[in-house]
Order: C-alpha cells, then structure tokens, then sequence
C-alpha cells in the first residue's frame, strides 16, 4: 500500500521536478523566469504531437525538448541578453503557449479539449533489474519511465554542475552580482541566454513526461498550475537542486494522497486544491520562520 | 514592469508596430494550417462589428474592461496581481450567494450582491497583499495560488451543497429575474452591466489624473523610495491598492453572473479567460488607465471577431488568444528591435 | 624605474572638464598618493587608468609601453589592479570563489577546491593577507573583504594597485594592518596608488604626492619634504570658499533637539548614544569621515529608520512618529542620493515638487489635484530657483545633476518647515549651481530656519556651518565653533581626535 503511493509520487512530481530544475538554473543565472508553465504545456503538445507523426517515443520526447528550447528564445534574447521585462516576457509566453497549443490542436487534429490517438503510446515503463529483487524498494523504485529515472539523475548533475564545475561557478556569480562577474571578464549575456535555453529544454521533458508519462495524451493547459508549483519549489528550495527535489517531493505526496482520498470519496475538487494548498502553506511557513529571524535580529 | 518610461507617442508607435508585427506572425500561425489569413483576418473584422458583432463585443468589454483596469490599477502602484482568476471567483460567488439567498426585495439583493461581491473579491486580494508585507512571499505568487484554491473550493460548492438538482449541470439555482441586472436600459440595447463599467472605468480614469490618490500610486509605482520618503505610509497603500484591484475583480464576476449568466456554473466565468485578456490589455497599455480601456475594446472586438470566425471559416476562435500574446512579447521584446537598429 | 606613467590626460563630460591634461608618474616600489578634494578629478583619472573610461587626449605607458584599454580587462591583462571603494565581489560565495572566479584551478569542467584553498593560503602567507579560503563573503567584515579585494587582484598578476578611498570604511587598527600590507607589496617592487582626501594617512605611508584641484594637476610632492599646510595650501588652493557668510551663535529655544540618539545594526551601534541641538537661525554641520554613522543618523532624525532615544522638533517629541507625522510636525528633508531617493525621475517637475503635499490645500481640493495650482507653483520654483528646463511637465529625471539638485531643494525649501536637513547639498552639481545652492541655504538661515548639514566635502561644511559637529565611529566626539573650525583641528577629530589637540 504504502510502497504503491510512493512508487505513485515518484511519478507524479517528476514533471514539477524537471521544471523546477529548469527554474533552479535560471535563477541561479538571474533570470526570473515564471514562463515554465507554458513551456512545460508546449513541451506536452509537441510531445503528443511527435508521437503521432513519428511513431516514436524517443523521437516525440527529442521534439518536445528541441521545440520548447526554441520556444524559450524569446525570453532567453529579450530578457537575458536585451534588458526587457523577464515578467511580462513570462506572462505573454504563458499566454501564447496555453493559445497557440489549443489553435494547434484543433486547427491540425480537429479535437477540442482532448487529444487521444492510438498510436500515441506512454513511455515505456521498466525496472531497474537490480532493484526488483530488494523488498519494498523494488517496488518503489521499479517499473518507471526512462524519464523519471533521467530526472533524478539531472538532479544529481544539474549539483554537480552548480557547484563543481567552473561554468556552474561563473554561472552563480553572474546570477548574484552580474556586474561583478563581467568585470571579472564573464560573458554575462551569453551565459544566461544559453541557460534560459537549456531550461526550455528541460521543460519541454517535463512536459513530454506529463504527456507520455502515466498517461498518453494531450489535453487543453493540461499542466494546470504544474509550472507555477516548480517556481514555487525553486523558492522554497532556495534554488538548491536537492532542496528543490525535496519540495516537489512534498508537492508529489500531496497529489497522490489527494488522489488516494479521491479514490475513498472525498470530491476531487478538494483534492486537486491540495499540490497548491500544501505549496501555499510551506510558503507561509517558511516567511513565518524569516520573519522570527528577523524579530530576533531587530 | 516599466510604467511610463516612455512618453505617450512612442509608446503608441512601439503598440502599433507590436500589433502589425503580431498580426504577420499570427498570418505565418494560420497558414501553417493551412488556411488563408487575408479571409480570417477579413472574417474576425466583420464579425466584431457588422450585425450583432457590435453588441457581443460591447458585452464583452463589460468583464474585460472590469479585469484589465482589475490589473491595471495594482500595476500603476508596482504590484503585479496574477489573481484575479481568484478574485473573480470568491466575488461572483458572493454575488450569486447573496441574490439566491438574501431575504430583501429584488433589487435591492442585486445592489448587495454586487456590494458583497467586491468585498469578497477584495479581501482575498488582501490576503495575498497581507502575505506578502508581513511573510515576504511575492503578490503575483500567492494571488496567483490562491486563484487555484479558489477554483477548487467554488467548483466544490456548485457540485454539492449549492447545486440546482433540476439541471444536469454542476450549477446553482437561478437568480429570480427581480435581483438581476437589466439588459437594456430605456430600451436601448445598454446593459446595466456596460453602464456600471463605464462609471467605474471613468472614476478609475478620473482618480488617476487628477485624484490625490491615485496621484500617490503612480508616483509610488515610479520610485517607491522616493514615495516612502515623501511621506507614503507604503504597507498600508499596498493593502488598499490589493483590496481596490480585487474589488473590481469581484465585481467583473458579479457582472457576469447577475447581468449574462444568472446563476453560478462551474467553469463559466473562468473559461472566456477575462483574467488574462485583462492581464495583456494592462501590459500593453503600460498600466495607463485610459490606455488600458482603449485596448481591452480592443481585444473584446478581437475575440468576438474570433468566434464569429469560426462560425464561418471553422477555424478555433482562440486564435485571437494567440495574436495578444504575440503582441505583449513583441511589445516587451522591444528593445532588442531598438538595440539592433542603433548599432 | 618607472613603472606606470600617465601623460596629458584630459577628459570632459559635456561642458565640463574633469581632467585637463593631468600627468602621474610612479615608480615599482613606491605608495603614491593622488589627492584632491571630492570632485577634482581623481576618480576620472582612475577610472581612465582601469580602462572604464577612454581619455579625450593623453597617453599610459606601462614599463614605458604604451597602452590603448578599451575596458578593465585590458588594464588587468596589462598588469592594473584596482580596489574599489564598493566591493566587486559575490557575498553568497565564499572566499576561494570570489578569488579563483573566472581563472579556476582544476581539470577540465572541474573546479579543485582543494588547489583553489592552497592557491588564497599560498597567496595570503605571502603578502601577508591571510583569509580563511571557505568563509563565505557575507559573513566578512569590511577589513577582511578589502583584504579579498587586494587578493583578487594580486592573483591576476597586478603590478600596479589603485587603492580608492581604503580607509573610508576601516577602522584604525584595520587601517594600521592595510598600511603594513601596502608597505610589503611596495617593497616587493610593486607600484601602489593611494587615492585619498585624508591628509595624515599620506603622511604616514606614501613616499610621493600628487595633488589634483578643479580637474588639474597642482602639484606633485615629495613626503619626507613637505608639510601637511603645503599639501593643504595644494589642495585648496586660495581660491577657496567663495561664500563664507558671517558666522551666526542664535541663543533661541532649540528647533532640533536630539538626546541619547541610538541606532543599532546587529551588536553594533552605528549610532552611538547621540545629542545635539540646531536653533533658528544657524546651520549646523556634521563631518567625519565616511561609515561614522552619518546617514544613518539622518534617517533617524527623519523616521526612515527605527532608532532608540529622543527627537524633538519645534517642541514636540516626535521619536515614534511616522515620516509623514515628522514632516508635518517641521522637517524637510534633501536625500543624499536625488536619483534613488530624492525623485521619481520619470514623473514632471510639477509632479516631483508637489508630492509629500499634495494632500495640502494649496494642491488639492476635495480629494482632487488642482493641477493648474500646482503647475504655476512648479513654474514659480523653476524661476525662482533658475533651474534650467524646458518646462514644468519635462521629467526631473531629464535635467542636469545641478537643477535636478535645484528641484528638489525648492520643493523641501517650498514646504516652509522650519527645520531643514540636508544631505550632501552639492555632489555632482556643477560649480555655479554649488553657489546658489550655498547662498540660498545661507539666506534660508537668515530667515530664521534652523538647518542640519551633511557633508563629505570639508570646504562646503566650513563655507555653510556656523557650527562643525564631528562624527566618529558613531559618535559625536567634538562640536567646534569659531576658529577652532578649520581643517587641520576637523582632520584631527575625523580621525578619532587621539593626535595633537
């Protein structure tokens, strides 16, 4: 019971995670970014979409990765490299994304609402062979996507390369004081455009892992909130790639007891409030115990 | 977001060349899918004006016009309200609780209703501006969160304890005809609805020229510093600014459910997406209150253009959803087109 | 040898000429000292030095090279180092981050920390400025940062250091260690460039002056040969304060009264115990050298921050009012910084004067501006006060440093308080605006107003005050009157007041 709710949240935050991992390095290089949302719903359609084209699983997740970096352009010239708004950029990207993948969707697929074709097929989902044999775990861990695995894997990398590596380095410098790090002979502007373009990426494998993941299909802003949960994750997490693994790990086991409670009766309109009421709450909590510093300090 | 950093008539050219850069791209949109963009663009005009075009559209910029200036107001005074989804909700709910069930004669529970939908509106608004002064947890996060327990909570409320089980629809009863708002007002195609607006867009537009406070706000959302400084008692203008913001949300909701949809379903009121619409009529019009009015029409002739598209043509509606996107990005996504052209 | 050599250097910007064809010289192993009183050009000439501004005329040659940097870097590869008053660096790093950033020791993407640590010991051990390599910078103080700062540059191979203003934020025992540092790296052949206005520090530790005024070379020194009066009289010269009022002792009842003034920051207090008194009719100054607690005893005395003790303005003790209550009870107030703080550069001259007021009658009625009121009160100031614009709807943020100086003197002037505090009246104005400035606060004392100044800028304190109280480490440790005002005995009590007297 227990082993099948957690195995239930490893897949149900993996979407949040990629993103806020994409999050993570955007803030780390100073940009605020608050376009995950959409991005992760392009990632979804041109994941969906791919499938259908190409037939292949892998090549629809390449897409979706390939598009929503291309898709993160403008936020990556505009906001990096030219000095506007990375707010409003966000808000329009968030918008254009919600539009243009519902005019896609019925302009190229005749659907409305939901997309469900059959040759779109979920990920494959496989153990880990070593795994399966120990108790418990096994079963935790066993039978996922690809995917899900990757993104812990990225969690691990995306540390390494934050505090390991001399890009990661110049890149948390640049986030702090630009203005330092360029006079220390960074390329600031570049830097910045370039993560802002990974994370699109990264974004756009959240999003094929919502689309392909547990279920295979698109539907209309079927993100629903995901990628305001992962800013929100970068926030509590301060940016910190396992600090933020843990808040989406919180966010995940609070979806999937929401769907349990669901499956005992309780209306899923209550349990869908529960990712954003217990995000809400760790928020409060964690300005309550800055304030106290504060009080303290003063 | 930089209110006022430009002077009226460049910011008009930097719209007006946003909007001919979106509608080429939005062009590139539908050909892409094949169809003719010269016939949709055609389409959209005629459907936003010609036979009942004009009405729909003046319609829709009641909800519209009341979202925008909703966004417009906080974003003079430097805060960004992503809420108003929430807003509108707690609002329209309030609205529809207090015409269902308050025992007072007809009109009388419209006035009230609309009362307590601006208060239910404000006060969440509050809360997010609460949180944010005494717990440093951003507005535009927590209005933006709150927007989504709001959703959960109402549309709970509509499916199970307020339901009307004579209908098959998640939806509360109606709202007797006495406590709606009129339609048309000495037989003129004038809603109650446009004429509530046009009052508060004119009392929105007026404070902010010429009113003490709303001269207090602009300053503030120009250098809060300088505002604190001068004297501003700056938590308690954030609060107020919060409330007002909900408070017109709140209303554009009770608008809606007492003078087009009578009763509370889940779903209706956010699906057109007013909050959004509004949010990029405010953008555009760089929080300037008359500016703001100007393009929300705008975009309410758009949309209604839009589905009278798709009536003829079969193309989705939402691609006027897709042209104001593409117009705020090009719009904030300006000063690369300026950097380029100077070097 | 010389090693760094800068010839003809002038700079202007727009009308005015910062540096007219000025001229160092300094030899490896020498501490050179450049200075000037604020604005004379020294900061223009480092600036140029360090590649972040291109000269008009002049060359740089460096080991009798000569040199074209079109930025830092270019100074940097060339062997300039260069300490900056503000820090550069990354407070949430730590300090073998801050050092190695951008130069990191290790194997292909691979950062070694280990090498990056022994790398800051290595360094630190051998010019005597040892940091612990994993403090992170936040947690700092200010001496150790500088040490950072020194650090940072000696690791790019610096050969010639500029050091800005060091001592503004140290206190005297990190001073005394600062000293001994830079008489170490001198005396390993480096080039070190003191830029300065304190005149005991050159004494004590440079081996050559060269003093700037009005953007012009005027005068180069040898230390062991001269006297503090020469570089004084260099400084100065004797052209000097061109408005010196005669000095007024009113006896009235005091307008501002500050008792037991504390402001705390953390343990430390950055105010310390304060009081004093102005009275109608004088101007009372505030001196000392910079991070002694002076703005932060301004914005007690305003209300912009939380404080312990007693205010009282006209009578009233106004110690927990709000800066709206403050300003109604009888203070106007001109911010240091006029950009940040002191205007909304984006809204009209009108809008600017009127703000803080314009709940007033004079500006509104029933909840509504009275626009053209307000308009003709902005032209009213614009005349009156000659401020050059186009018109009284222009953005303040469009004018000259000087006239948007003047705007909002006239507006604090215009609200008619009785009592005026003013940071830093003229910085960054140019030399006409700084006279009007100077005689209208000087007529407004002769109407009666009480008014507090603070300056960085002895020769405006002397030229305004009839009163000098000195700060110190928080404290006010002199107020001098009469002919104790001059430099020499004001230089003393800046630094603490322990030589002579």
């Amino acid at each position: 019971m227990i082993d099948m709710l957690l195995s239930q949240v490893l897949d149900l935050m993996t979407p949040v995670l990629l993103a806020a991992m994409a999050g993570a390095l955007c803030e780390r290089a100073g940009v605020f970014n608050i376009a995950l949302e959409g991005k992760m719903l392009v990632g979804a359609f041109v994941a969906v979409a791919a499938s259908i084209v190409f037939g292949s699983p892998v090549l629809a997740v390449l897409a979706a990765v390939v598009c929503t970096a291309i898709f993160a352009l403008p936020l990556a010239l505009g906001g990096a490299r030219f000095g506007g708004d990375p707010i409003v950029i966000g808000i329009g990207l968030n918008l254009l994304a919600s539009g243009l993948t519902t005019y896609l969707l019925s302009a190229l697929f005749g659907v409305t609402g939901t997309l469900v074709d059959p040759t779109v097929t979920a990920l494959p989902r496989f153990g880990l062979v070593a795994l399966a044999e120990i108790p418990v775990l096994g079963a935790i861990l066993g039978g996922h996507s690809a995917l899900v695995y990757l993104s812990w894997l990225l969690v691990v990398a995306i540390h390494v390369y934050l505090f390991r590596t001399r890009w990661g380095l110049r890149l948390r410098g640049i986030g702090e004081v630009p203005s330092a790090a360029a006079a220390m002979g960074a390329n600031v502007s570049r830097y910045q455009t370039s993560v802002v373009v990974v994370a699109g990426g990264l974004c756009g494998l959240a999003g094929a892992v919502l689309a392909l993941g547990s279920v295979a299909l698109f539907a209309e802003n079927m993100t629903a909130g995901r990628g305001w949960i992962a800013v929100v994750a970068v926030m509590l997490g301060r940016a910190h790639p396992f600090g933020i693994a843990l808040a989406c790990l919180g966010f995940g086991l609070a979806d999937a007891v929401g769907l349990r409670l669901q499956g005992q009766g309780l209306p899923n309109q209550i349990t869908d409030i529960a990712p954003y009421a217990i995000t809400l709450l760790a928020m409060i909590g964690l300005g309550l115990r800055g304030a106290a510093k504060k009080m303290r300090n003063a | 977001m930089t209110a006022g950093s430009l002077d009226t008539k460049s910011r008009l050219a930097a719209i007006l060349l946003s909007i001919a850069v979106a509608v080429v791209l939005g062009g590139c949109v539908v050909l892409s899918t094949g169809a003719n963009p010269l016939s949709v663009y055609l389409e959209i005009v005629k459907g936003a004006f010609a036979g009942r075009g004009l009405a729909e559209t003046l319609a829709r910029c009641v909800p519209l016009v009341g979202m925008a200036l909703a966004v417009a107001i906080a974003l003079r005074a430097g805060l960004v309200n992503l809420g108003g989804d929430g807003q509108m909700l707690v609002g329209g709910l309030a609205a529809v609780l207090v015409a269902l069930y308050l025992p007072v004669p007809g009109p009388a529970r419209a006035a009230l209703a609309l009362i307590a939908a601006m208060g239910a509106g404000g006060l969440y608004a509050w809360i997010a501006a609460i949180l944010q002064l005494g717990l440093a947890i951003p507005f535009l996060i927590a209005s933006l969160l709150m927007s989504y327990i709001a959703r959960g909570v109402t549309s709970y409320l509509v499916r199970y304890p307020l339901r009307d089980p004579a209908t098959g629809m998640p939806e509360t009863h109606r709202v007797l005809s006495s406590a709606r708002l009129p339609n048309a007002i000495l037989d003129l195609p004038i809603s109650m609805g446009m004429v509530i607006m046009a009052v508060v867009a004119i009392a929105v537009i007026v404070n902010d020229r010429s009113g003490v406070n709303g001269f207090e706000w602009r300053i503030t959302g120009l250098n809060p510093r300088f505002a604190q400084y001068s004297g501003t008692n700056l938590p308690r203008q954030t609060q107020r600014v919060a409330f007002l913001s909900g408070a017109l949300a709140g209303l554009a909701g009770a608008l809606l459910i007492l003078g087009q949809q009578y009763r509370f379903t889940d779903g209706a009121l956010l699906a057109p997406g007013y909050t959004w619409s509004g949010l990029m009529a405010a953008v555009l019009a760089m929080a300037s209150p008359v500016a703001t009015v100007v393009v929300s029409v705008f975009f309410a002739a758009l949309q209604v253009g839009g589905f009278a598209m798709e009536r003829t043509l079969g193309l989705p509606a939402v691609l006027t959803w897709v042209l104001q996107a593409l117009i705020i990005l090009c719009l904030a996504a300006r000063p690369v087109l300026f950097r380029k052209r100077r070097t | 040898m010389t090693l760094l050599q800068m010839k003809g250097i002038t700079k202007r910007f727009g009308s005015l000429v910062a540096n007219d064809g000025v001229s160092l010289s300094v030899n490896g192993g020498e501490i050179h000292a450049v200075m000037g009183e604020n604005g004379a050009g020294k900061s223009t000439l480092m600036n140029i030095l360090y590649g972040l501004l291109k000269p008009d005329a002049g060359e740089i040659l460096i080991d009798g090279k000569a040199m074209d940097f079109s930025s830092p870097l270019g100074a940097i590869a060339a062997g300039v180092g260069m300490v900056h008053q503000t820090f550069r660096q990354f407070p949430n790093l730590t300090v073998w981050e801050n050092l190695v950033f951008h130069n990191e020791p290790g194997n292909g993407p691979f950062v070694s920390a280990d090498a990056a640590r022994d790398f800051v010991r290595h360094l630190g051990k051998k010019h005597g400025l040892e940091i612990d390599p994993d403090s992170r910078v936040r947690d700092l103080a200010v001496g150790i940062r500088q040490r950072l700062e020194i650090l940072k540059a000696l690791s790019r191979q610096a050969r010639i250091l500029v050091l800005d203003e060091p001592t503004a934020v140290l206190t005297p025992q990190e001073r005394d260690s600062l000293f001994a540092a830079m008489r170490h790296l001198a005396a390993q052949g480096m080039a070190l460039v003191l830029v300065t206005h304190k005149i005991p520090e050159v004494v004590a530790v440079t081996d050559r002056i060269t003093v700037m005024r009005d953007g012009r070379l005027s005068g180069t020194l040898i230390t062991r040969e001269t006297s503090e009066a020469e570089i004084i009289r260099a400084m100065i010269g004797r052209n000097v304060p061109p408005t010196v009022a005669p000095k007024m002792t009113p006896t009235a009842e005091p307008m501002l009264a500050v008792r037991n003034l504390s402001v705390r920051k953390g343990d430390i207090a950055v105010v310390d115990n304060v009081s004093f008194d102005v009275r109608p009719g004088e101007i009372v100054g505030i001196a000392g050298v910079s991070g002694n607690g002076q703005p932060q005893l301004i914005s007690a005395v305003t209300g912009l921050e939380a404080a312990t003790g007693e205010v009282v303005v006209a009578g009233r003790d106004v110690s927990g009012l709000s800066i709206a209550q403050r300003r109604s009870a009888g203070i106007s107030y001109v911010p240091e910084d006029r950009h940040l703080t002191g205007t909304a550069p984006a809204a009209s001259i009108a809008e600017n004067i009127v703000f803080g007021r314009h709940r007033g009658a004079a500006a509104s009625k029933r909840g509504f501006l009275r626009k053209e009121a307000i308009r003709a009160q902005a032209r009213r100031l614009i005349e009156q006060f000659r401020v050059k614009a186009a018109s009284e709807q222009v953005p303040v943020g469009s004018l000259s440093g000087g006239n948007m100086q003047k705007v909002v003197i006239a507006r604090e002037i215009e609200h008619g308080a009785p009592l005026i505090v003013i940071e830093e009246p003229t910085r960054g104005v140019d030399v006409g605006a700084i006279e009007f400035i100077h005689k209208t606060l000087i007529a407004e004392r002769d109407k009666g107003r009480a008014i507090l100044v603070v300056s960085s800028d002895l020769t405006e304190l002397l030229a305004l005050s009839d009163r000098i109280l000195v700060m110190f480490e928080g404290r006010i440790n002199a107020g001098l009157t009469g002919s104790d005002m001059n430099e020499n005995t004001i230089g003393t009590w800046m630094m603490g007041g322990v030589q002579g007297t």
